[in-house]
């Protein structure tokens, strides 16, 4: 584990690096306050630091102070470490942000001590951000297949379209659902019917730019955000999305399947004031008359003004049929 | 101000403390040998001419460092008279001073020879 040393007397800086060294730590110096800050600062910095309180620059408590007004980085365990002894001088230091405080001249078995107070506090840190992330990521992903969910891929679609509209660049919305996705459940079971939706997720995201959007947006249906989109742009990308279905069949453990899917498009950078739902709601509309008319195939819903799209309110039966 | 009873407690060099503190690590303790000599012959003329002038900032600065380094090395009798002359420093007690770094002078005397020994015995 990598650590700071902060400290302007030479000889303390030696003893310091040397029985540090000898603990097994990854030992970065620094002769100064200011050197201190910087060095914690950076994105691979280290998360423990022995902090001399009087230092030219910056003193240790200042350093304390600056690095706790910084919320967004990890824990760092910060000791301050001087021959200042009162009662006052610990309660100082220890408001001014440091976890502990050691008096020179320091005992070899205690600092190691309380240095690995520090480091349990920091691995305690990393398992709880270790959590967070992984409720964040259960939170806006979906379970199977790992794309986003619905929730996320609605927010940052809504994030996505004030842009579009702001920078006046296109964005396309490619809703596709798979065609006769029961069929494969109930003849080859459900183990491979997820099979088949984890696969048609990775081709999906194999085939959109890291800047563009992949979710999964229902049981079967897949919803993806192409940005920057020029006018021909759209529609071209669906066309080859929709052949990496049907142009080979995805692999299982119980065979191949033969899997085709259909899509509606939505395609603008005028999008006016309407609701997320009206949008989708025109694309939802589109991907109905591609079901309709064949399926495996992609029908545009590209208004020429954000008034012209058309809101059918009834339910295109061939939705029903999968 | 230190009674003589503490003062008689102290070791001038408690080497001891001193090994358990670089665990034992002969070739470090020489590192330090060598960075407090060069240290002191740099900090002592600062620290004196800090006393002469007056300059009760730079001499409660010098002092600290002194008292650090002394402390770290297990002197002390002679980091106990750095702290002193620090705390008079700071407290703006210019009269007291002189004497202050003669008592810290007179044990920095002693206690050099008994560094320099040890270094030589060592070496050995």
């Amino acid at each position: 584990m990598k650590i700071l040393i902060a400290d302007d007397e030479m000889l303390s800086r030696r003893l310091l690096e040397k029985t540090l060294d000898r603990a097994g730590y990854e030992v970065v110096v620094v002769e100064n306050g200011k050197q201190a800050l910087e060095k914690l600062c950076q994105p691979d910095g280290p998360r423990l630091a022995l902090l001399d309180w009087i230092m030219p620059e910056l003193d240790g408590p200042s350093v304390c102070r600056a690095l706790r007004k910084r919320s967004e980085q990890s824990y760092i365990y910060l000791v301050l470490l001087t021959s200042k002894g009162s009662k006052l001088d610990t309660v100082h230091g220890l408001e001014s942000g440091a976890d502990d405080y050691l008096t020179k001249p320091f005992n070899a078995e205690e600092l190691r001590a309380r240095l690995r107070v520090g480091e349990r506090i920091l691995l305690l840190e990393d398992r709880l951000v270790e959590a967070r992330e992984n409720m964040r990521f259960r939170a806006t992903h979906d379970a199977l297949t790992s794309l986003l969910n619905r929730g996320a891929i609605m927010d940052l679609l809504g994030r996505e379209l004030h842009r579009s509209q702001r920078e006046k660049k296109s964005t396309a919305i490619l809703l596709g659902d798979v065609d006769h996705f029961k069929r494969v459940n109930d003849t080859r079971g459900h183990i491979v019917g997820d099979e088949v939706l984890i696969e048609i997720a990775a081709r999906l995201l194999g085939a959109v730019r890291s800047y563009d959007f992949v979710a999964r947006f229902g049981g079967e249906e897949f919803l993806v955000v192409l940005n920057n989109c020029d006018p021909a742009f759209g529609p071209n990308r669906g066309e080859e999305i929709r052949k990496l279905f049907s142009c080979r069949p995805i692999h299982t453990a119980k065979g191949p399947v033969a899997v085709t899917m259909s899509f509606g498009l939505l395609q603008s950078a005028d999008w006016g004031p309407k609701p997320l739902e009206h949008l989708l709601h025109a694309v939802d509309l589109a991907l109905y008359r591609a079901k309709g008319e064949g399926r495996d195939c992609l029908r545009i819903a590209m208004p020429e003004t954000k008034d012209e799209i058309a809101f059918d309110e009834t339910p295109h039966p061939a939705r029903q049929q999968n | 101000m230190q009674n003589k009873a503490e003062h008689q407690a102290q070791q001038v060099w408690n080497l001891a403390e001193l090994l358990a503190r670089v665990d034992n690590d002969q070739e470090l303790l020489h590192d330090l040998f060598g960075i407090f000599k060069e240290e002191f012959s740099r900090i002592k003329p600062s620290l004196e001419a800090a006393v002469a002038a007056g300059d009760l900032k730079k001499a409660a600065d010098v002092s600290h460092a002194l008292k650090g380094m002394l402390a770290n090395l297990g002197a002390e009798r002679a980091a106990a008279a750095a702290a002193k002359l620090e705390e008079l420093a700071s407290a703006g007690k210019q009269s007291a001073l002189k004497d202050a770094l003669n008592v810290l002078g007179l044990e920095a005397s002693t206690l050099l020879p008994q560094i320099d020994a040890y270094a030589a015995e060592v070496r050995h």
